[in-house]
């Protein structure tokens, strides 16, 4: 029985097994007759073809039942069709034939339904580790999450707190320095919320997206856009290529990409240049590469560095808000898209680099 | 002009309603707050404001509705209605202004943002005040004579690209919706897919913008539409 087959109702199953058996028992029967018609020397080949027609029957129908019909109805064939032919085929000789078909058919059908039911098997076994696997990311992203928005609102709220209780006794510069640090909560807390909406673009456990073909530069460009309302004083060099590239994606996630590696360039890294924004395009795919001049990656977090982990302190990671789950999303991001994504560093700094491919 | 500009400000959670008054007000605008959907088209109906700030998530009824509904009065139809939406989505800004807002702004926006986006609508709801000219940096477009000059140098466009550009140009400021820019340029029975006015676009880009992917003059808006630098001769 094969696959496709045994998820469809009972109903089809009997019906598609009926039509099986019918037209191979069928076709057996009509080449058999039509060789010994023809060459009756060579008549010996009907109960052999007979015999594979039943094989198939028992192999690919959902019950012994019909594949016991064919060893009948062949059978009962050689005795209708053939006995005008060879004289010499006794009654026992019939029954032997029979009953050596039974067997076979049988034998072969058991078979068949075991080997059904061990790959039914196999098939759950698979889909539960897979439950468990997406179960696992789903219980990690969630902690990185509460951790994350932890952080920042223990700022605003301790900030806060602070100016409403000790208002009148705090100097004018004191009180400034309460109120950019809420700001400055809050800007990481608004970006954080934004990652998570960008995840809600993403369907499902496969990861399934929406693309469309979306022009390169009009993509880099509102996120250079965005960038630079965020964080004026940012200087990033975008280089294209002159010719106007289409790419299938959804514009909004690789944007958000875009704006979570610069931003994580341009507060983390301590780039010394401007950053470059670098895109190429390669026969089967476009390369972005954001490379800034700064500190680089600490070579010990470049392998877990996309993982979402914040529970480590890291030091690439400065102070206590870091660029979090914003890693993680942009592998999840590409990965949805069938693109990489990597880190590594060179001689003045770091670099990620993701590729979309073209088809 | 002696006259306060007056601002109806349509907005259900306190907090953002009363720090948006604050800032409108501390920059000149007299403003009427309204809670509901409801109160905010009585109040349109009533005082007759300069330009309307609508929340599209209203507890009564979707702020959707009060576009279409004061757009179909037969007084104060065009009153310039600037969305403030918290939602994500694009197809829900898409529909807003396609239902006839005029601009749209998301939450949280910054002050200076939000008074711009007022002094654009307000703007272009007054065309006598608008020249023949476009001019902003470096690029000026003359609309009667039918010159581009970026730098003082002349651009020539295909005959598409100069009423792309011009369109956007004499909407400068405000956000064009894709489906706008096509019905307008290529009329109602073109092809819905953007790619002809994707291509367009890039077009004009490499013909105006140094880089363009640091663009200085058109902006895109993913999944919306362009916006085009505002002008300064207006």
């Amino acid at each position: 029985m094969n696959q496709r087959l045994s998820y469809s109702s009972p109903q089809k199953q009997h019906l598609y097994s009926f039509f099986l058996s019918t037209t191979c028992t069928g076709t057996a029967v009509a080449i058999a007759s039509l060789f010994c018609h023809v060459m009756p020397e060579i008549s010996c080949i009907a109960p052999l073809l007979s015999l594979l027609s039943i094989v198939v029957v028992a192999r690919y129908t959902v019950s012994r039942w019909y594949s016991l019909g064919c060893c009948f109805f062949s059978v009962a064939c050689f005795y209708v069709v053939f006995p005008f032919l060879d004289q010499n085929l006794s009654p026992i000789n019939y029954s032997v034939t029979l009953l050596t078909m039974i067997i076979i058919a049988l034998f072969v059908s058991d078979m068949s339904s075991r080997l059904t039911a061990q790959a039914e098997t196999i098939a759950e076994r698979e889909k539960q580790l897979y439950e468990r696997e997406q179960e696992t990311m789903r219980a990690n992203l969630l902690r990185a999450i509460s951790h994350d928005l932890r952080t920042p609102l223990t700022g605003i709220i301790g900030n806060s707190a602070l100016l409403l209780e000790n208002g009148a006794n705090l100097t004018e510069e004191e009180k400034r320095k309460f109120l950019s640090c809420i700001h400055e909560d809050s800007n990481w807390l608004l970006n954080m919320v934004e990652n998570l909406l960008t995840i809600t673009r993403i369907r499902g456990d496969n990861l399934a997206i929406t693309t469309g073909e979306e022009p390169v530069e009009e993509v880099i460009s509102e996120a250079l856009q965005k960038l630079s309302k965020r964080y004026p004083d940012a200087q990033i060099n975008a280089k294209i290529p002159e010719e106007f590239l289409l790419v299938p994606m959804d514009a909004i996630l690789i944007e958000q990409v875009a704006i979570n590696l610069l931003s994580n360039a341009i507060l983390y890294s301590k780039s010394t240049r401007p950053i470059d924004l670098i895109v190429r395009d390669t026969p089967h795919a476009v390369i972005f590469t954001v490379r800034d001049y700064g500190i680089g990656l600490p070579p010990d977090k470049l392998n877990t560095l996309f993982d979402g982990n914040t529970s480590s302190p890291s030091h690439l990671l400065d102070s206590h808000k870091g660029m979090g789950i914003g890693l993680s999303i942009c592998k999840t991001i590409i990965a949805a898209h069938h693109g990489t994504l990597t880190a590594r560093n060179h001689e003045e700094g770091a670099e990620f680099i993701f590729t979309l491919p073209k088809e | 002009m002696n006259k306060k500009i007056h601002i109806l400000l349509i907005e259900d959670d306190n907090n953002v309603s009363t720090y948006t008054s604050t800032t409108l007000e501390n920059s000149g605008y007299k403003v009427t707050a309204a809670f509901t959907g409801k109160e905010g088209l009585s109040l349109t109906a009533s005082l007759c404001p300069d330009i309307i700030l609508l929340d599209l998530g209203l507890p009564d009824i979707d702020g959707c509705e009060v576009i279409e509904q004061i757009r179909s009065w037969r007084d104060n139809s065009n009153i310039p209605i600037i969305v403030i939406s918290a939602r994500d989505s694009e197809d829900e800004k898409v529909n807003a202004l396609e239902l006839g807002a005029d601009d749209y702004i998301t939450k949280p926006f910054g002050n200076a943002e939000l008074i711009a986006r007022i002094r654009t609508s307000l703007r272009h709801r007054h065309p006598h005040t608008q020249g023949t000219i476009y001019r902003a940096k470096e690029l000026e477009i003359d609309f009667e004579k039918r010159y581009i000059r970026l730098a003082g140098e002349e651009i020539h466009l295909t005959q598409v690209e100069y009423q792309l550009l011009t369109l956007l140009a004499e909407n400068s400021g405000r956000v064009l919706t894709y489906h706008y820019l096509i019905k307008t340029i290529w009329g109602p029975y073109a092809d819905s897919n953007n790619q002809i006015l994707r291509v367009n676009m890039a077009n004009i880009r490499r013909k105006i913008e140094k880089n363009p992917a640091q663009p200085v003059y058109v902006f895109t808006e993913i999944g919306i539409g362009y916006r085009m630098l505002e002008s300064e001769s207006g």
